[in-house]
């Protein structure tokens, strides 16, 4: 299932944090979303999983709006793991994993086996079968972020929504996040906040910068030194990937941009402002919408 | 999708029963054992003891319709105690399910009507109606109900906006805004009670402030009786909502769940329920915040269980707790709520060393 988000404006106690945003995430590609704090990426998802309502704009789901559909309906096509931390209510890990079936129950309904079964196979495809019965709170940061992601295939949908889900876990466990979600890929759309792991897993990525999508395409078109300077405002160098082959990012952690003094000159020519809303050129057609210069090459330092 | 072949055969996958906690159905049928004893315990057992056996006959003759028997018996049991200890269960229940539905609608496992200040609106809401003569509302006392009702919801209002401000949402700050919010009103409570000049007024600001089944009569029953289980229902229908509420808006929003309306019916249908038991108890401490916790380490957080077994043995303990009231003194009995707040109050500093001793 495809998503559509269309002239999409949200705000958020009364900023407007999404402005005019328009991007694709094709069917059974993993799509992420990419760019500062604040440039209205987890806005843009909760728009998605209805939890916020847009003031201008659209989200298809396979052309249908989701605001048309009933919050149980659209649940059956969409699964969301938001950032956020529950208290402490003594649920269980195949509890909160069957949370999922809930856009499929009626009121008093109990679960039956083939819930029964979607819940374990979904904790099996997570690798927690063995902790189904531990306390929720009792799992580490990583161990969680599993079982949410297996109450979200436990909810069958056609779409996965995730919000930097790889935030404040350990480098293993952010690779075995990641990993497992392209071993059991799907419809996904998924913001990330480390651009090397956004170039490795997506197979599109769309770059957010103050509410607006300024470049949408393959990780590798997308991801240029001047882009990285120009939205993210720091120095980079863009490599191969010794291992894998993807786009390996390089920052310059000891000169700010500021300290490079052409790199403003460079990216005002090579790049449309942000704040101008950019339209996806299409979405298969892999080209993208800011491509890097040859004057952007990485700098020795003297 | 996940492919899902019609069936599987199940190898690697772990027992479909939870380990941990107990099942329900053999403990609500025990806490129903238990709780029919106690109440024929309660209606045994005071300043006249009267056997069991001779409990039974009475209740069974005026449920029968028989003529009822010779002596002081039948009016002890029927027209004084059976009715105190039903309305004991009554609130008992009613408090477990409040706490049990207050704690997953503010995601705080601390919160409940009295900490929130909401019981003591209540209080507020029913004294101002007798004050002002309107207390009415026929015997059943639907006219305090009401005040009680509304005193509840503006007061809930209050706090959950307070502690709203600022677009954050701590724990911690709900508890004080309640807190605060609560002693406000009740000074106001004492405050009108006493500017009332009734003869009985020391025993009705212990009354609304504290709680007390002493009042408890047949028409006194009528609303609770309603109004208890039609909660519990309600409550049981939007059990898989309230365990979506539990791991935050987004998430229960990203579930299908409807968290604008549902939070709108749990403010109704809490503030309402708080200001039944309220209009004929009192403020009540303590029970609605202990009954669910001591459910949730037995039958775990989901409220498909928990939310039956937290009326269950939120009616067992205060039908046991009314009759350490009755009983423990020889002069004169003791307010429902002194007994609860002793109880309530070192469990609450117990609860609070478990969760900031292991840091959450």
């Amino acid at each position: 299932m495809k998503i559509d988000i269309e002239d999409l404006s949200v705000a958020y106690q009364g900023h407007t944090v999404v402005a005019g945003a328009c991007l694709l995430a094709a069917s059974g590609e993993i799509t992420g979303l990419v760019g500062p704090n604040g440039s209205g990426k987890s806005t843009l998802l909760r728009t998605v999983y209805r939890h916020l309502k847009p003031v201008a704009g659209r989200v298809l789901l396979d052309g249908t709006d989701v605001r048309a559909l009933s919050p149980a309906r659209a649940a059956r096509h969409v699964a969301a793991l938001p950032q956020e931390r529950s208290g402490d209510f003594e649920l269980t890990v195949r509890e909160v994993v069957a949370m999922g079936r809930t856009p499929y129950k009626r009121a008093f309904a109990g679960e039956d086996a083939a819930d029964r079964e979607l819940v374990s196979r979904a904790l099996a495809d997570v690798e927690m079968a063995d902790h189904a019965e531990r306390r929720f709170t009792e799992l580490s940061g990583g161990e969680r972020q599993r079982v949410l992601l297996a109450r979200a295939f436990a909810q069958q949908p056609d779409v996965l929504v995730l919000d930097e889900p790889t935030n404040h876990l350990d480098v293993r466990h952010q690779v075995e996040l990641l990993g497992l979600l392209r071993a059991r890929r799907r419809s996904t759309l998924i913001s990330l906040h480390d651009l090397n792991a956004a170039a490795a897993v997506c197979d599109r990525l769309h770059v957010l910068h103050d509410g607006h999508v300024v470049a949408s395409g393959p990780p590798r078109t997308v991801l240029t030194p001047a882009l990285l300077a120009e939205v993210f405002g720091v120095r980079a160098a863009v490599a191969e990937h010794p291992l894998t082959g993807d786009p390996l990012i390089a920052f310059d952690h000891r000169r700010p941009l500021a300290a490079a003094p052409q790199a403003g000159s460079e990216r005002s020519e090579q790049q449309a402002p942000p704040g101008r809303p950019h339209r996806p050129d299409g979405a298969r057609d892999g080209a993208a919408a800011v491509r890097a210069a040859p004057g952007t090459a990485p700098r020795q330092t003297p | 999708m996940l492919d899902t072949p019609a069936h599987t055969p199940r190898t690697d996958a772990a027992p479909a029963r939870s380990r941990r906690t107990v099942p329900a159905w053999p403990l609500a049928l025990l806490l129903t054992g238990a709780l029919s004893a106690a109440l024929t315990a309660a209606v045994a057992w005071g300043s006249t003891s009267i056997p069991p056996g001779e409990v039974w006959s009475v209740v069974w003759r005026r449920a029968t319709g028989e003529p009822p028997g010779p002596g002081t018996d039948d009016l002890i049991v029927w027209q004084l105690r059976l009715p105190r200890a039903l309305l004991a269960a009554l609130v008992g229940a009613g408090l477990g399910l409040v706490g049990t539905a207050m704690q997953a609608l503010v995601r705080n496992p601390l919160a409940d009507p009295y900490f929130l200040g909401v019981s003591n609106g209540a209080s507020l809401g029913a004294v101002a109606a007798l004050v002002l003569g309107l207390g009415g509302g026929g015997a059943l006392g639907l006219g305090l109900s009401g005040a009680a009702f509304a005193g509840a919801l503006a007061t809930f209002a209050l706090v959950w906006a307070v502690a709203r401000r600022g677009g954050g949402f701590a724990p911690l700050r709900l508890v004080l805004a309640g807190v605060a919010i609560g002693q406000f009103l009740s000074g106001f409570t004492s405050y009108l009670v006493l500017q009332a000049g009734d003869e009985q007024q020391t025993h009705s600001v212990l009354f609304w402030l504290m709680g007390s089944l002493s009042g408890a009569s047949w028409p006194l029953l009528a609303v609770p009786a309603l109004a208890v289980p039609a909660g519990m229902l309600l409550l049981q229908a939007r059990a898989r909502g309230l365990n979506a509420l539990l791991m935050g808006d987004e998430t229960a929003a990203g579930l299908g769940v409807d968290v604008v309306r549902l939070r709108r019916e749990m403010f109704a249908l809490t503030s309402l329920l708080t200001g039944v038991l309220v209009a004929v108890s009192g403020a009540i401490a303590f029970v609605a915040l202990m009954v669910p916790h001591a459910c949730r380490l037995v039958v775990g957080g989901d409220h498909r269980r928990l939310l039956p077994v937290s009326a269950l043995f939120g009616a067992l303990l205060l039908v046991v707790v009314d009759i350490v009231c009755r009983t423990a003194m020889d002069t004169q009995e003791l307010p429902v709520g002194v007994v609860t707040s002793l109880i309530g109050a070192p469990t609450l500093l117990y609860l609070l060393d478990r969760r900031l001793g292991s840091g959450r």
